[in-house]
C-alpha cells in the first residue's frame, strides 16, 4: 500500500501537542490520546534496509518493515521469540520474509537501535469527517540500556492517504509555509544510532578509498591498507559470533586484498618487516579457509540438493549433517586461532607498521617515494601482461593448475583495478573491469566445481559409514559427476572469454595507459 | 498468499456490507493489509467508511482493463484497509462483462495486479445471481454467505450451494455460512440454527451475529463497529466470526 510521506522537524519550543493547536487552527483535525511505544530496529551490519530506505521495527512482538521516511508499513510477520539475531529462514513464511528476502540474501539481521517514542496521532479530516492525512507527531529518545536515555530531534510525520493527494499537498503546505516548519535530513532511526555512537548505514566491507595520482606509493599503500585492516577488525566480532557467514567472508576478502598489495606494491616495504606480516597473513588465510569453504557448500546445498529432483534430493539429508558437523569442528579450531595472541599481535604490529611506514627510512623501499599513479600503472600493465602469456600457454590438454593459477592471477589483477581505478580514466579501466570479470567467472566456476567435487569425494567414506549412507552416497555420486558437467562446460568456454579479455583492441587500450 | 472472500448471498438485507465492513477493519486490526472492494451500485460499504462512491471510467473501464485499478483506491481511516469504491455504473456490471473476451474472469482481472499488495481481498457482492455473481465465484477463494436464520433463507443457501457445484468450472470457491441478524428470543431463529448447523458438515460457522441495534447505529457513526462500539456484543461477535473463519482461509 504505497503512501506518500515526508518528516518535519518539530522547530525549538514547539511541543507536539502545540504542534497539535497550531494545526487545529487551520484544518479540521481529530487528535487521540498520545501514547508511548518502544521500538527495536533491527538490520544487517551492512545496513541493507536502510540502503533501500527501509526500516525493520519490533513492537510489542511484531516485526514491521516500514518505509523509513514514510513509516508506511509494508509487511509485518511475528517476532520469533528470545532471538537476538534472525536470519531468513527464522522469519515464518509469508510476505515479510518474502520482501525481505532479495535485500537481506544470507545476512543476519540483528537489533541496532532502541527507540522510545511519545506519538501523539493528528488526523486531517475531510468534509464527510473522514481521515485524508495522517499526522505523527513524535518525541523520541534512544536508549542506549540501563535507565540512561539520550533525547532525539522531535517531529512531525506527515503521511498521505491513497487517493488523497490532494489533501496531502495542501496540508504539507500549510505545515511548511504557515506553520514554518523543515523537513528532516533524515529518519529517527538514524539520528537514535548516530546518538548510540554507532555507524549510521551499517558498516560497509567495501573499500573506498581516494587517492590522488602525485602521492607517494607508500602513502597510497597506507590509505589502502589502513581501510583493509579497518574491515578485518569490524568484521572480526561478527566472526567470532557468527552472526553470519558473510562476516567471515568479508573479513577473507580483506585480507587477500591486503596480501595481493602486499605482493604487488613490495617496493614501498623493506623486504624484511614485510616478510613477516605476509607470512602472517598468509597463515590469517589458511586458519579461516575450511570454515569459508564449508560455509559455502552448506550455502548452495539447497540449490545443489534441489538439482537432483524430488525424489532423490531428500537422500542427501546425511551429507548436509556431515557437512555441519565438520563445520563446528573447523570453526572451533578458527575461533581458537582469531582469539590467540599471535592474531592480536601481528594485527597490532601491522597498525604500528602502517602508521610509521612513510617516515620510514627509504633505502630499500625504492618505490615508496615515486608517484602512485606510475607504481600501480606498472603493476597493472605487468599483471596484465602475465595473463595474457599464461592464458595463450593454456591448451585443451593443459592441466588444471594452469586456469587455476590464471584464476589467482586474474584476482591479483582486480584488486589492483579496485585500489588504483580513480586513478585511470573510465573508458580505460571499464572495459577492462567487464572483459576481467567475464574471464573470472569462467575460472571461477571451473574451480568451484572442482572444489566442490573434491569435497564430497572426501566425504565418501564418512558418508558411507552413516545411517541412510548407501542413499546418500549415491546421491553423491550424482552431485559429482554434475559438478564435473558443470566444470567441463566452464572449460569449454574459457577460449573464448580469455579471448575477448586478450584481444588487441584490449591490449592496446591497456598498453596506451599503463605502459 | 492473498486470499479473496467475497460477501455474497442471493437476497438482499442479510448483512453483507456490515459483515464485509466489520471484518475486513477487524482483520486490518489484526494486522493484515486488507482491500475491500465495494461492487454494489448502492454503496453502502463506501458510504459506511466515508468515501464517495465513485470510480473514474466507471466499471466498464475497469472490468475491461483500461483503468488502472490501483490508480483508483481510496485508504479508509484504517491505515491498513483500502476500498476500491463502489460506483452507480456497477448496476450495468454484467453488460459490461458481457463485452468482455472472458466475462467470468472480469474480477479476477481487476484483482489479480492488486493482489500482491494484500493478505485479504473482501467483495462485498450485490444481491442476485448474475453474469456479475459468476464472476464473482471465478475471483473468491471462499464465499462467506451471511443466513437469517429462516427456513427460506436457508431454502437459498441450499440453492446456492447446489448452484455452485453444478454450474460453476473448477476451482470452485469454497462455501461457508454464518448467521447474521440472529435473534435468540425467536424460536424459529434457534431451531433453524440448530438444524443447520447439524447438518451443514462444517460449512456454517459457530459465530453468529446477532440482531443488534449496534449494527444498525453504524450508518449513523459511519465507521466499523471495533471503531466506535468495540466492545459491543455486535463488534464481538464479528471478532469472534474472523477468529473462525480466518485459520479457514
Amino acid at each position: 500500500m504505497e503512501v506518500r510521506g515526508t518528516q518535519l522537524l518539530l522547530s525549538d519550543g514547539l511541543s507536539a501537542a502545540g504542534a497539535a493547536d497550531r494545526l487545529a487552527a487551520l484544518v479540521p483535525v481529530v487528535t487521540q490520546r498520545a501514547h508511548s511505544i518502544d521500538r527495536a530496529f533491527w538490520d544487517t551490519f551492512d545496513g541493507r534496509l536502510h540502503k533501500a530506505g527501509l526500516a525493520l521495527a519490533a513492537v510489542g512482538g511484531r516485526l514491521v518493515l516500514m518505509d523509513a521516511a514514510s513509516h508506511a508499513e509494508q509487511a509485518g510477520a511475528d517476532l520469533p521469540r528470545g532471538t537476538r539475531r534472525l536470519l531468513l529462514e527464522d522469519l515464518p513464511a509469508g510476505a515479510l520474509r518474502e520482501r525481505l528476502a532479495p535485500l537481506v540474501e544470507m545476512r543476519a539481521l540483528t537489533p541496532i537501535a532502541r527507540v522510545r517514542s511519545r506519538l501523539l496521532a493528528i488526523n486531517v479530516l475531510d468534509e464527510l469527517g473522514k481521515t485524508v492525512v495522517r499526522l505523527r507527531a513524535e518525541e523520541p529518545v534512544a536508549l542506549p540500556g540501563g535507565d540512561a536515555q539520550l533525547a532525539l530531534r522531535p517531529r512531525l510525520h506527515v503521511v498521505g492517504v491513497r487517493g488523497y493527494d490532494a489533501d496531502f499537498d495542501r496540508v504539507l503546505a500549510l505545515l511548511t509555509v504557515d506553520v514554518g516548519l523543515q523537513p528532516a535530513p533524515r529518519p529517527v532511526l538514524d539520528d537514535a544510532v548516530d546518538a548510540l555512537g554507532a555507524a549510521v548505514g551499517g558498516t560497509s566491507s567495501k573499500l573506498r578509498v581516494a587517492l590522488a595520482p602525485q602521492e607517494r606509493a607508500d602513502a597510497a599503500a597506507v590509505t589502502i591498507l589502513r581501510r583493509l585492516l579497518g574491515v578485518i577488525e569490524a568484521n572480526l566480532p561478527g566472526t567470532l559470533a557468527d552472526v553470519d557467514s558473510e562476516f567471515l567472508h568479508d573479513l577473507r576478502v580483506a585480507v587477500r586484498r591486503s596480501r595481493a598489495l602486499q605482493r604487488e606494491l613490495r617496493g614501498v616495504f623493506a623486504p624484511e618487516p614485510l616478510r613477516v606480516f605476509r607470512d602472517g597473513f598468509r597463515e590469517l588465510q589458511v586458519l579461516t579457509g575450511p570454515t569459508r569453504d564449508l560455509d559455502v557448500q552448506l550455502l548452495e546445498f539447497g540449490e545443489l540438493a534441489a538439482g537432483l529432483g524430488e525424489g532423490t534430493a531428500p537422500d542427501v539429508a546425511p551429507l548436509r549433517l556431515l557437512l555441519e558437523q565438520r563445520l563446528v569442528a573447523e570453526r572451533q579450531k578458527m575461533v581458537r586461532g582469531l582469539r590467540s595472541e599471535r592474531t592480536a599481535a601481528l594485527l597490532g604490529n601491522w597498525r604500528d607498521f602502517l602508521d610509521g611506514l612513510v617516515e620510514a627510512p627509504q633505502d630499500d623501499r625504492p618505490d615508496a617515494a615515486r608517484p602512485v599513479a606510475d607504481v600501480a600503472a606498472e603493476r597493472i600493465g605487468k599483471v596484465y601482461r602475465r595473463m595474457v602469456k599464461m592464458g595463450r600457454a593454456i591448451e585443451d590438454d593443459s592441466p588444471h593448475e594452469a586456469l587455476h593459477d590464471l584464476r589467482k592471477k586474474g584476482k591479483e589483477l582486480r584488486y589492483l583495478l579496485e585500489f588504483f581505478a580513480s586513478l585511470y580514466p573510465d573508458e580505460v579501466v571499464r572495459p577492462m573491469v567487464s572483459t576481467l570479470k567475464g574471464l573470472q567467472n569462467v575460472l571461477g566456476r571451473f574451480q568451484d566445481r572442482e572444489v566442490q567435487a573434491d569435497l564430497l569425494r572426501a566425504l565418501g567414506d564418512d558418508i558411507a559409514a552413516m545411517e541412510g549412507g548407501a542413499a546418500a552416497l549415491m546421491a553423491m555420486g550424482v552431485l559429482v559427476e554434475r559438478l564435473t558437467e558443470q566444470q567441463e562446460q566452464a572449460r569449454a568456454e574459457f577460449a573464448a572469454s580469455f579471448e575477448r579479455f586478450a584481444a588487441k583492441p584490449q591490449r592496446r587500450i591497456v598498453a596506451d595507459a599503463f605502459g | 498468499m492473498t486470499r479473496v472472500v467475497a460477501l455474497y448471498n442471493i437476497k438482499g438485507g442479510v448483512g453483507k456490507t456490515s459483515a464485509a465492513v466489520n471484518l475486513a477493519w477487524t482483520a486490518a486490526e489484526q494486522g493484515a493489509r486488507v482491500l475491500l472492494w465495494d461492487l454494489d451500485p448502492q454503496g453502502a460499504a463506501s458510504y459506511l467508511l466515508r468515501i464517495k462512491p465513485k470510480v473514474r471510467g466507471g466499471g466498464a473501464k475497469l472490468v475491461r482493463g483500461k483503468s488502472d485499478p490501483a490508480a483508483l483506491l481510496k485508504g479508509s481511516d484504517h491505515e491498513r484497509l483500502d476500498l476500491l469504491p463502489a460506483d452507480f455504473s456497477y448496476r450495468n456490471m454484467d453488460l459490461a462483462l458481457d463485452a468482455t473476451k472472458r466475462p467470468t474472469r472480469g474480477l479476477q482481472r481487476v484483482i489479480a495486479p492488486l493482489a500482491g499488495e494484500y493478505d485479504y481481498v473482501f467483495l462485498d457482492c450485490p444481491p442476485a445471481i448474475s453474469l456479475a455473481s459468476e464472476s464473482v465465484f471465478a475471483a473468491a477463494d471462499v464465499l462467506l454467505v451471511p443466513l437469517i436464520p429462516t427456513p427460506l433463507s436457508v431454502r437459498t443457501f441450499e440453492q446456492l450451494t447446489r448452484f455452485v457445484a453444478a454450474e460453476v468450472a473448477r476451482p470452485r470457491p469454497r462455501i461457508l455460512a454464518f448467521f447474521s441478524m440472529a435473534d435468540g428470543r425467536k424460536v424459529l431463529h434457534r431451531s433453524t440454527m440448530g438444524a443447520l448447523a447439524a447438518s451443514s458438515d462444517g460449512a456454517v460457522l459457530d459465530a453468529a451475529i446477532p440482531a443488534a441495534t449496534d449494527v444498525e447505529r453504524m450508518a449513523l457513526e459511519r465507521r466499523a463497529l471495533a471503531d466506535f462500539a468495540p466492545h459491543g456484543r455486535a463488534a464481538r461477535a464479528y471478532g469472534a466470526l474472523w477468529d473462525e473463519l480466518q485459520p479457514r482461509l
